[in-house]
């Protein structure tokens, strides 16, 4: 498996196992008599993105270490278009979401409630993103 | 109209010495599973890498890549 997209699926993994459990908490309710501004939930995310940062961290020193140095070249012309179509796709999935946040949930809800959608919208956009590039990399193999 | 681009990168390689597809990449700037993509049609490179592809082999460009309209042999 090529460094780029072994650093896709990292990537993706490191996201859906801190934000998945992160996004199963809120969504249970976990907080729901916590009043505003409700710093625990604040915390919680920053300790799962801080989390996260450290699992990255060490999933590219594993990376490096048993990847050759000549397989860890520049991105190429492919990498760059296998990045376009994944950031053009993810674009689409974070409209689509902020106008869902923006135009439609403060009619019907309030509070961490739109925070939370708003978090969630931007991480699928960067779930999408990473599945793109990982899934483009598998069929180009 | 749709069409397949086909390719002679296997057999180039094969008339140039068995150059592997690490150093093709090498000398045209792209990484050996891009020569590898493209070798087995998965990916369409770009016009320049095209270009570079047939100046390393020192042959016309039609000789690397052909266009074939869908549905014709």
């Amino acid at each position: 498996m090529p460094y780029r997209e072994k650093t896709a699926w990292l990537s993706l993994i490191a996201m859906v196992i801190t934000y998945g459990p992160y996004f199963a908490i809120v969504s249970s309710g976990f907080y729901t008599r916590e009043p505003m501004p409700g710093m625990h939930q604040l915390a919680l995310f920053a300790a799962i993105s801080i989390a996260r940062l450290i699992l990255l961290g060490i999933g590219y020193m594993l990376l490096a270490g048993t990847t050759a140095k000549e397989d860890r070249t520049p991105p190429d012309e492919r990498d760059l278009a296998i990045k376009r179509n994944s950031m053009t796709t993810a674009y689409y999935v974070l409209i689509a979401g902020m106008i869902y946040v923006g135009c439609f949930l403060p009619f019907t809800t309030r509070g961490w409630t739109i925070v939370n959608a708003a978090l969630f919208m931007i991480i699928a956009a960067e779930v999408v993103r990473e599945s793109v590039a990982a899934v483009s990399y598998r069929r180009q193999a | 109209m749709e069409g397949i681009i086909s390719n002679q990168i296997r057999a180039l390689r094969f008339h140039n010495g068995e150059m592997s597809q690490a150093e093709l990449g090498q000398r045209i700037g792209v990484t050996r599973q891009t020569i590898a993509a493209i070798e087995a049609g998965k990916y369409s490179p770009t016009l320049e890498a095209a270009f570079r592809i047939a100046h390393v082999f020192r042959v016309p460009l039609d000789q690397v890549f052909q266009w074939h309209e869908k549905g014709t042999p």
